[in-house]
């Protein structure tokens, strides 16, 4: 609160504090019998990873499409920096060009090459005529290339997306993604069809962009292993709730959500699940 | 073979009959009239070798008719097209497209090219009018219905950078439905060759116009010339769109298919 009565500019004091995503009793239904969300809440701090784990179906994916504005919820608040996400909300619009959404297809363009995807990124960044033209600044292709670099795929900027490997493709998402200068970033399973040593490789390429940018990324996985070694945070979501919040500590898992539960009991209530 | 087919078949068979009685399509006529090609056969190997390059040069014309109808008509279809696709606009833009396309597509080109002989009067202006007409409603429906099929993922996930429609269109749906765009274009300039080819029929120019004139006079060795020239061409053209085809369509669309890592 005392950031906030320091400063003149109120947009400046809420982009400082310290929970960037928000959400509040959050129901969602794909018809009027069916919720695919049933009273989420939740809340994420700014420059964390944070993961959500379930089975398929359980309504993961469409956690991080009310968190981009793609959908927006039945009943309850969500806030993104202060911003209710809605692709019509004109400051949300805005902000909707610093958050990399990477869904599970990855919705490359295949037909194009692994540059020119990149650069789609920094769309919002062009004015009229350069976006009508397909002229990217010279300072933008660069990046472009930087980020090329960063992601691995040096010597590939000028292969068609349907000629690279499906861990390529993955870098390719996740280049155009970081394109955007991002300050959140949504992954739907990134890694989920990878064999183990992709899969690392592709989250520490995430979380080796996260600490130098100070990231915030939401990550939906299958697999709890792998979210609870790379996540500050794990929430488990079964049949549209959050059942369990969870985090490591030392040697310790914590439970965050109601925090009487033991690591002995997470681990059990864990194992079930997975057993079902 | 139940009964229920066999009366199915029976009735089609019927309708056949009367059909061909009341339209007076007797085969035995068609048998009786073999004979007559033989004359026509014989009076192009009369005709003097002089007639070749008038032939060659009206299709030459009607080339040139047919590239300007279709470049112009695909121009003026793709932002239609764009208009017309249900997954890019409300209801309230693309039904009246929608409606506009589908008056359009109803006149065939012979129609169209009598229209614009009224307007502008004979010649090859109002066959390349007509062309145009006839490929903006042929090509706006096959695009837009491309556009349609075109895979939602990349436009979601472009959609959610915040970018424009026009961004939209330019950076994603073209390029997702450019491979068909190809292959539709080729297609169309194919067919308006041989479209062009008739239109002179009502006065709009081309090689149709020599050889109705030719027909007109009993000069059946000369038209005959002139459709071989017809033949012959859409023959080549059609069989250079399929190299192309096969060349970049085919293969972009089997690249796809690249296993994964």
């Amino acid at each position: 609160m005392k950031q906030i009565q320091m400063t003149t500019n109120p947009s400046f004091s809420l982009i400082s504090t310290k929970k960037i995503i928000q959400m509040s009793d959050v129901w969602t239904s794909y018809d009027s019998k069916n919720f695919a969300l049933e009273g989420i809440n939740l809340s994420i701090d700014r420059g964390t990873i944070y993961s959500i784990v379930g089975q398929s179906g359980s309504g993961k994916s469409t956690l991080l499409k009310l968190m981009n504005g793609m959908m927006v919820p039945g009943k309850g608040i969500i806030k993104i920096d202060y911003v209710t996400p809605d692709m019509n909300n004109k400051k949300f619009k805005t902000m909707m060009h610093t958050i990399g959404y990477i869904p599970q297809s990855l919705g490359l363009i295949k037909n194009i090459t692994v540059l020119d995807n990149i650069l789609i990124g920094a769309l919002p960044r062009l004015n009229k005529i350069q976006s009508l033209l397909k002229k990217f600044p010279e300072n933008e292709v660069k990046e472009a290339k930087r980020i090329l670099q960063l992601v691995g795929l040096t010597g590939k900027e000028n292969r068609k997306v349907y000629m690279i490997s499906g861990g390529e493709k993955r870098r390719v998402a996740i280049a155009r993604a970081l394109m955007q200068k991002p300050t959140i970033l949504l992954a739907d399973e990134i890694v989920s069809e990878l064999d183990h040593v992709t899969a690392h490789e592709i989250m520490d390429l995430i979380i080796d962009v996260q600490k130098r940018t100070n990231l915030t990324a939401i990550m939906v996985h299958h697999d709890m292993q792998l979210a609870l070694e790379y996540a500050n945070r794990v929430a488990v979501i079964k049949d549209g709730k959050k059942i369990l919040e969870i985090g490591v500590e030392g040697d310790n898992i914590v439970d965050f959500q109601t925090g009487d539960m033991t690591t002995e009991e997470i681990m059990e209530m864990y194992s079930d699940d997975t057993k079902k | 073979m139940t009964p229920k087919n066999n009366i199915i078949i029976g009735i089609i068979v019927a309708l056949l009959v009367i059909a061909s009685y009341n339209v007076d399509a007797n085969p035995i006529d068609f048998v009786e009239g073999l004979p007559n090609l033989l004359i026509i056969l014989e009076e192009i190997v009369a005709v003097e070798p002089k007639y070749i390059p008038t032939a060659l040069w009206a299709m030459f014309e009607t080339i040139q008719m047919a590239f300007i109808g279709t470049v112009v008509g695909i121009a003026i279809a793709l932002p239609l097209s764009m208009l017309a696709a249900r997954n890019l606009n409300s209801k309230f833009v693309y039904a009246p497209i929608r409606a506009l396309l589908a008056a359009i597509r109803t006149f065939p080109s012979i129609l169209w090219a009598l229209l614009f002989v009224i307007m502008v009067g004979t010649g090859t202006f109002a066959g390349v009018l007509a062309i145009i007409m006839y490929t903006i409603g042929f090509i706006a429906k096959l695009q837009y219905e491309a556009i349609e099929t075109i895979d939602s993922d990349p436009m979601d996930a472009v959609g959610s950078i915040g970018v424009s429609k026009v961004q939209l269109i330019s950076y994603v749906v073209i390029p997702e439905s450019a491979s068909h765009l190809l292959s539709q274009m080729l297609y169309m300039f194919d067919y308006n060759i041989r479209q062009t080819s008739i239109l002179g029929l009502v006065g709009a120019g081309g090689i149709g116009f020599y050889i109705i004139n030719y027909i007109k006079f009993f000069e059946y060795g000369k038209a005959a010339i002139f459709m071989l020239v017809v033949l012959i061409t859409v023959l080549v053209i059609d069989w250079v769109s399929v190299k192309i085809r096969d060349k970049y369509i085919i293969k972009s669309q089997h690249g796809m298919d690249v296993p994964t890592k």
